[in-house]
């Protein structure tokens, strides 16, 4: 199927995220605006190839929003968040290759589609706590590749072999390669993505999120339904990171099971808690470091590369044990308590 | 001239990097009971966390002639202090019976300890009768006698109380400080009590400190104290 | 009817796998109060560390114990090296450190001693019982040996001071530090006592699945279905989990189309869900009551 050009996806994108930007509080919209001009420098000065790897950080740092949702700020653990990403991303996938669908309208019906996945799934685990949600979530993480590859649904998924799609070219004509349009889509995507979440955390439903998170009997007496926001969330979280897998599939150009085994689901667990849970801002460092940390241990160490992520991991923990918005803020608030008390 | 069995000077405590104690000076006569009164939040239950080493503190902190600042809390139990903590600090899974042998695990001697449980079920009978349930379905007031209870496993020669009558309907409450009062007379138990109910616990004790948001403000002989126009009307009510 | 009693057989033999693994990730989390993702790495590091001795000529029962030896010293210095440091952080730190640990061992194995696969001997012999090649001498063995841990677990938590100083460390650590408990040492202890149950685990179960560094995921994950299953608070029950799933996963896979061999892990996770859903603290697990 050949990636039409047609100009429709951007005034979409343009008048949510307008909507939704403006209400957002002003120095926060001025933050926003200098970060989508630096997005606008990079899609022009940097080589194709590293445009490719900052819109997959980019994208894992969108996954790891919508894994936060979950446990930094809803305080249920998962372990199996790769199931998600995999389930946009094939949702994503076979739109375009059996229904001949554009790409960007694969984004929102993948993100339903894992809407409706993850409050399935958010249903039972809401008798699952703590360590047995991970247990769970762990397992679904390691059943969904088997899933995947499994023989009768092989002429959806493609069977062990995946799925090869045709990569979006620049629309209106623009003489820009399809690596900086993605880039630039990815960009705007994600800023709206990012700011509603934003948005949700801020307001009453996301006090009454971390308010089950912090203490869930005292929300419950306080009249919060802990079962219908508990399965919501599950479900809003797992959209963020469908969504998230379905640009990843798209960028990518292809989709194969071996692509979303826990080796992923870990990554981007690892990600939350090194960016720092229940952070907004943070998970960009945490796409930035399932990106690129794997990569320098393999450079470092050929044999031992797992050995010298697990040290690296370790040693993060060790100096920043909320992570880097932890840190931030730990820092932020000695300099502040040192200006004061001049 | 009575011995003085634990003693802090110029004591600081911290949570943190926020600092909740300033320059506090307490001391404890052996055979004693002290008490600390003080409003919510003032910093009573800090000061006994501080002294059986459960916070950062700077200042001196001596026990039985040992300096005690900066250890860790195992060693200073280890020592012949009990702490009582607020929240009872009960084993819930655990039954009543093995509560009590978890508070003597620092001492030898099977027999000894099982005399022990004997003697604290004489204290606290409504604690054998329900020896094999699961600590965590007594009420608040069973969880009290229990965590005393656990504390005199340890053979004491100090107990630290925070709270005691915290939850407590009042006859219960009169039942525990007559236990109290019988174990400081007849097995020279000294004690350090936190308390909110002023009334009960200057009647109890000796020797009363007064703290408001971490400072030291008042301190002596209890019948002094009781008869003060401030605490009168501020703790006592009249 | 044959082919099922069989299967059962089959998956009993399997079953014992899971719940000797079973058996090490309740004794952790008795000690630790949560699940230790590098358990399965750490046995599987054991067993080579036997296959080593024995390389260089160790006879067969000296390996097996001074592996347990090792491995118990092992795990204590595990947690005071690598966990006590972030005693003090949040939960979800401590799973990264899981998975840290996790990534270094199966990368430390591998490069120590490559991802070939070689076999491991077993003391109880390959020989066939029942005449079906459904049970083997070594099979039978796995189970005895796991209902024997079992029992000295058991009587270990039940009936020692050190047992009962244990459950208290890892029920509340405030209050046993205030009866003198050393916390800090009772949780390398329990670190320790994983990591020998998990040696055994890892020994007995080479012989079957072979040796290689990835051997223990699929049946880690297996073993904490049966723990879960059983009931996280319950050795027995770990045990009993563990056969459980070992049959379940059997007979699913020779009696419902398709399943087997492609959706074994699936089976797991469906266990998983579905006994939690019923029973969230597992079929033997003590429901605790607290009053708020």
């Amino acid at each position: 199927m050949t990636a039409r050009n047609e100009p429709l996806s951007v005034p979409i994108i343009a008048s949510v995220g307008a909507v939704v930007i403006v209400l957002l509080p002003y120095w926060k919209q001025i933050l926003l605006a200098f970060a989508v001009a630096v997005a606008i420098v990079l899609a022009f000065t940097l080589k194709n190839f590293y445009l490719f790897q900052l819109t997959l950080a980019l994208i894992y740092a969108l996954a790891i929003l919508g894994l936060n949702l979950l446990t930094g700020y809803n305080g249920q653990f998962s372990l199996g968040h790769s199931a998600f990403f995999a389930i946009g991303a094939y949702t994503a996938a076979i739109l375009m290759e059996q229904g001949n669908v554009p790409y960007y309208w694969t984004l929102p019906v993948a993100g339903f589609v894992c809407l409706v996945s993850g409050y399935l799934f958010g249903l039972p685990a809401l008798r699952l706590e703590g360590i047995y949600l991970a247990l769970a979530t762990f397992a679904l993480a390691l059943a969904m590749p088997q899933l995947l590859k499994f023989t009768p649904l092989e002429h959806w998924t493609g069977g062990v072999q995946g799925i090869v799609l045709l990569k979006p070219e620049a629309p209106f004509g623009l003489n820009i390669s399809s690596d900086q349009w993605l880039w630039l889509f990815t960009v705007g995507v994600s800023v709206v993505m990012y700011v509603c979440a934003y948005q949700l955390i801020k307001s009453r439903t996301g006090r009454a999120m971390m308010a089950i998170r912090d203490n869930p009997i005292a929300a419950k007496s306080m009249g919060i339904d802990l079962s219908l926001y508990k399965s919501l969330t599950f479900g809003v979280s797992a959209l963020y990171t469908g969504v998230a897998g379905a640009l990843a599939a798209i960028v990518i150009a292809f989709v194969a099971p071996d692509s979303f085994t826990l080796v992923l689901a870990i990554g981007l667990f690892v990600g939350m808690v090194v960016g720092g849970a229940a952070s907004i801002v943070g998970t960009l460092i945490g796409g930035l470091f399932v990106l690129y940390v794997p990569n320098v241990a393999e450079y470092f160490t050929k044999g031992l590369s797992g050995a010298m992520y697990g040290l690296i991991l370790i040693g993060t923990i060790y100096l920043m044990p909320s992570g880097a918005a932890g840190l931030f803020r730990l820092t932020l608030h000695r300099l502040i308590t040192r200006l004061a008390s001049r | 001239m009575t011995a003085i069995l634990l003693e802090a000077k110029r004591m600081d405590a911290y949570y943190g990097p926020v600092q909740v104690l300033y320059g506090i000076d307490i001391e404890v006569v052996s055979g004693g009971i002290t008490t600390l009164l003080g409003a919510n939040g003032a910093g009573k239950t800090t000061t006994l966390r501080s002294l059986t080493g459960m916070t950062d503190t700077k200042g001196e902190i001596r026990f039985d002639g040992h300096s005690i600042a900066g250890h860790a809390t195992e060693d200073i139990v280890r020592l012949g202090i009990a702490h009582v903590p607020q929240g009872r600090g009960t084993f819930v899974r655990e039954t009543v019976e093995e509560n009590l042998q978890i508070g003597a695990m620092t001492r030898r001697g099977g027999a000894q300890i099982t005399a022990d449980v004997e003697r604290v079920y004489g204290y606290f009978p409504r604690l054998k009768e329900r020896r094999r349930q699961q600590a965590g379905t007594l009420s608040g007031g069973e969880q009290q006698m229990l965590a005393v209870g656990r504390g005199l496993m340890l053979r004491p020669k100090l107990m630290l109380l925070d709270e005691p009558s915290f939850g407590l309907a009042p006859l219960l409450v009169q039942e525990l400080f007559g236990i109290l009062r019988t174990l400081n007379r007849d097995e020279g138990v000294s004690m350090l009590i936190v308390e909110q109910n002023a009334a009960l616990a200057l009647d109890l004790a000796d020797h009363a400190y007064l703290i408001e948001t971490g400072k030291l403000v008042m301190s002596g002989p209890s019948r002094e104290l009781r008869d003060n126009e401030t605490i009168r009307r501020s703790y006592l009510g009249y | 009817m044959e082919l099922f009693v069989n299967q059962v057989l089959a998956g009993l033999a399997t079953g014992a796998i899971y719940a000797c693994m079973a058996l090490a990730v309740v004794m952790i989390y008795q000690a630790i109060d949560s699940l230790n993702f590098a358990q399965g790495e750490m046995a599987m590091f054991s067993t080579f560390i036997a296959w080593q001795l024995l390389q260089w000529g160790m006879p067969y029962w000296a390996a097996f114990f001074f592996t347990v030896g090792i491995s118990f010293v092992a795990g204590v210095l595990i947690e005071r090296v690598v966990f006590k440091p972030v005693q003090k952080a949040d939960i979800l730190s401590h799973i990264v450190i899981f998975i840290a640990l996790f990534a270094i061992i199966n990368s430390g194995a591998g490069y120590i001693w490559d991802f070939n696969i070689k076999p491991f001997p077993s003391p109880f012999g390959t020989r066939e019982l029942f005449g079906q090649r459904l049970i083997s001498s070594h099979d039978a063995g796995m189970i005895g040996i796991s209902i024997l841990m079992l029992i000295l677990l058991y009587l270990f938590f039940a009936y020692t001071r050190v047992g009962l100083a244990m459950r208290a460390a890892a029920a509340n650590p405030e209050s046993a530090r205030l009866a003198g408990i050393r916390v800090g040492w009772m949780l390398a202890l329990g670190w320790g006592m994983a990591a020998a149950i998990g040696a055994v685990a890892g020994m007995l179960i080479a012989p079957r699945v072979f040796l290689e560094p990835n051997m223990m995921l699929s049946i880690l994950l297996y073993g904490f279905a049966g723990a879960v299953v059983g009931g996280l608070t319950s050795p027995l029950g770990a045990v009993i989990g563990g056969v459980s799933v070992g049959v379940v996963e059997n007979l699913a896979g020779t009696f419902i189309p398709y399943v087997g061999r492609e959706l074994k892990l699936t089976i797991a996770l469906a266990l998983i869900v579905a006994v939690l859903t019923v029973k969230p603290t597992g079929l033997f697990g003590r429901t605790v009551e607290t009053r708020v």
